[in-house]
């Protein structure tokens, strides 16, 4: 697999934490907060042609111990920052995904001297719709996709991982929204247009609270955007890590026979 | 139920035109030009003072018979004569369109209008296709985004960025809102089961053209089953129908005129080359094309195509009834209908929209 090939997988120490991380490239730094299951795709392997990238697994998350330490979406989000600075020593591109999302939004509130600019991929911090009582890991992965064969293509959760990934977010909470006014850098918020965990009508609060944020809707895609339509997140977060909120001046020629 | 006029605004010398199409604009003289979209606005008025609910328009290119390529161009310019009247837009062929430029259209109508604006969304005959070099294979992805991304940019109070398989916006912030919140109503225009059930689950209208009315009631039931599916139940407004119409004083008059009509062999009415007819169907489904078989098989400048017939055809009394089934088999609550046909000139025209007025409205509000 070009992932396993290309990033190298380390440790990294933070908060008494041992957080997996997985580094590739070389260039401006930028880190990946990535949900499980989404780390190891082609948009890992586009950035990491043109950037120095290094993506974190947080403590509670995936195949790391259950994180019992962590009492506030906060504190996950300092140890998360604390990790990035022992990593690189330079401003950053902070890109998060779903739940991870919300951590990116108070890292970036919370170290503004670290993020230069942050993107959202289907960010959970506003209207977060509630999984169906009693809904199975199973259950939730096929909701986070517009087409069921997409899901079919990505493994789900396991269970233990679900219900340890569950308890930490219920334990942090979703406060993230009241953060987003603190926000200062560029920020990017992606949405799939048939996302079924996280109504996409949430997306103009972060262009509203945000001070200078563009709203991205991917069509046809769920919750996983990455599962649904990879090439277009990848052309959008490319485009946005490079340009910034410059990104939506053209650059694609028309021109057909010179 | 409700009555609209389709407003062709067809140029008025189009019995001259060679069968083919596109039509050469050499046939297009502007000075007759200039009269046909006068006598087509007379036509328009006339229809609002008899008591017609809707006037619609269509998008329609390269030739003379509905030479309405910008309908919001036609639409807007009648809306300013017309002041009472819903103005039926039925529509764009959004395959062919900047989907942006639709919704902002779309916008500025419902405001020029006040909110009389009805919107139609449609993939276009297998002619339209050449129009602007769309590959026949993308019409469907492009429709199915294309109203998506209308629906999203007349909606949206925040600039967003738009990531489609065929449409790419970084910026879309439609001015002015509509006046209709959330969206003037919306009508597609479809036989296909995955758009019917796109009109169902948006909770959006249904436009059937041409049919005979099985044909119609299959696909209406389909719909009205799938709205319900989707919670909701179509009201009357929600089932448009179109289909040609030719009304006389008398059922024998109006048999007379279509046995002449008959008789001076009209042609096809969307008369192509065989090759390109063949060659876009076969796109449109994704099959391969051997031009040479379809040569081989046919005489250079063979023309192929549809005659459409007349849906509607009588005096008042019967022109009411075949009316009425559509009503009554497939719920159609808004019949739209061209009253400008071959061999009926603008004068005739008049006559069957003030006799349509007079004689077959007052019967259509019973049902």
């Amino acid at each position: 697999m070009v992932f396993q090939e290309k990033f190298q997988e380390k440790k990294v120490e933070a908060d008494g934490f041992k957080l997996r991380c997985w580094e590739a490239g070389q260039g401006r730094p930028v880190v990946m907060l990535d949900s499980t299951g989404w780390r190891g795709t082609i948009l890992h392997d586009a950035l990491a042609e043109k950037y120095h990238v290094f993506s974190l697994e947080l403590p509670g998350m995936g195949d790391s111990s259950a994180n019992t330490v962590s009492q506030q979406m906060g504190d996950l989000a300092a140890t998360s920052a604390k990790a990035a600075a022992a990593l690189t020593t330079e401003r950053y591109t902070l890109i998060g995904t779903s739940f991870e999302a919300n951590v990116a939004i108070w890292q970036a509130v919370q170290n503004p001297d670290q993020v230069e600019a942050l993107i959202l991929v289907s960010p959970t911090a506003i209207q977060p719709k509630e999984a169906p009582p009693g809904a199975t890991a199973q259950d939730v992965h096929k909701m986070m996709f517009a087409h069921s064969e997409n899901a079919d293509g990505h493994a789900a959760l396991s269970s233990e991982v679900f219900a340890k990934e569950s308890e930490l977010a219920r334990r942090l909470g979703s406060d993230a929204e009241s953060k987003l006014g603190d926000i200062h850098c560029p920020t990017l918020a992606v949405f799939g247009q048939e996302d079924r965990l996280v109504s996409p009508e949430a997306a103009r609060v972060y262009r509203e609270k945000i001070p200078n944020c563009n709203i991205a809707l991917v069509y046809d895609a769920g919750h996983c955007i990455i599962g649904d339509r990879p090439e277009a997140l990848l052309n959008t977060v490319i485009d946005y890590a490079e340009h910034w909120e410059t990104f939506i001046i053209g650059h694609q020629t028309g021109l057909i026979n010179p | 139920m409700k009555a609209s006029m389709f407003a062709a605004m067809g140029y008025s010398q189009r019995a001259t035109f060679p069968a083919t199409w596109p039509v050469a604009p050499v046939h297009a003289d502007p000075a007759t030009s200039v009269r046909s979209y006068r006598e087509g606005m007379e036509e328009c008025e006339l229809a609002e003072d008899m008591g017609f609910d809707w006037l619609s328009f269509s998008e329609h290119h390269y030739s003379g018979r509905i030479p309405t390529g910008t309908p919001s161009v036609i639409a807007s310019a009648v809306a300013e004569r017309c002041k009472r009247i819903t103005i039926a837009l039925l529509g764009h062929l959004l395959p062919l369109n900047n989907p942006v430029r639709v919704a902002e259209e779309l916008a500025l109508l419902d405001n020029l209008t006040n909110g009389r604006l009805v919107a139609g969304f449609l993939r276009g005959t297998p002619n339209e296709d050449q129009v602007y070099t769309m590959n026949p294979a993308e019409g469907r992805g492009r429709l199915l985004e294309g109203m998506d991304l209308i629906l999203k940019a007349l909606t949206e109070p925040q600039p967003f960025s738009w990531e489609g398989r065929y449409y790419q916006f970084r910026t879309v912030a439609v001015w002015p809102r509509p006046v209709q919140q959330p969206t003037p109503p919306v009508i597609v225009g479809t036989r296909s089961d995955d758009t019917i059930r796109y009109a169902a689950e948006h909770r959006l209208g249904l436009g059937v053209s041409f049919l005979p009315v099985e044909q119609t009631a299959a696909i209406t039931d389909k719909y009205r089953a799938w709205c319900e599916e989707a919670g909701w139940t179509p009201g009357p407004d929600n089932i448009v129908y179109r289909g040609s119409v030719y009304v006389a004083e008398t059922d024998e008059l109006a048999q007379e005129w279509f046995e002449g009509l008959q008789q001076s062999k009209p042609g096809p009415n969307i008369p192509m080359r065989r090759t390109v007819s063949e060659a876009i169907n076969a796109a449109r489904a994704g099959n391969a094309f051997d031009l040479r078989g379809v040569v081989a098989g046919s005489p250079e400048g063979d023309v192929v195509g549809n005659s459409l017939g007349i849906n509607f055809l009588g005096g008042p009394d019967t022109v009411a009834k075949q009316i009425k089934e559509f009503h009554d088999r497939c719920g159609v609550g808004v019949i739209d209908m061209p009253f400008q046909q071959n061999k009926v000139d603008h004068e005739a025209v008049l006559k069957e929209i003030e006799l349509f007025g007079r004689a077959v409205i007052p019967q259509l509000r019973e049902f």
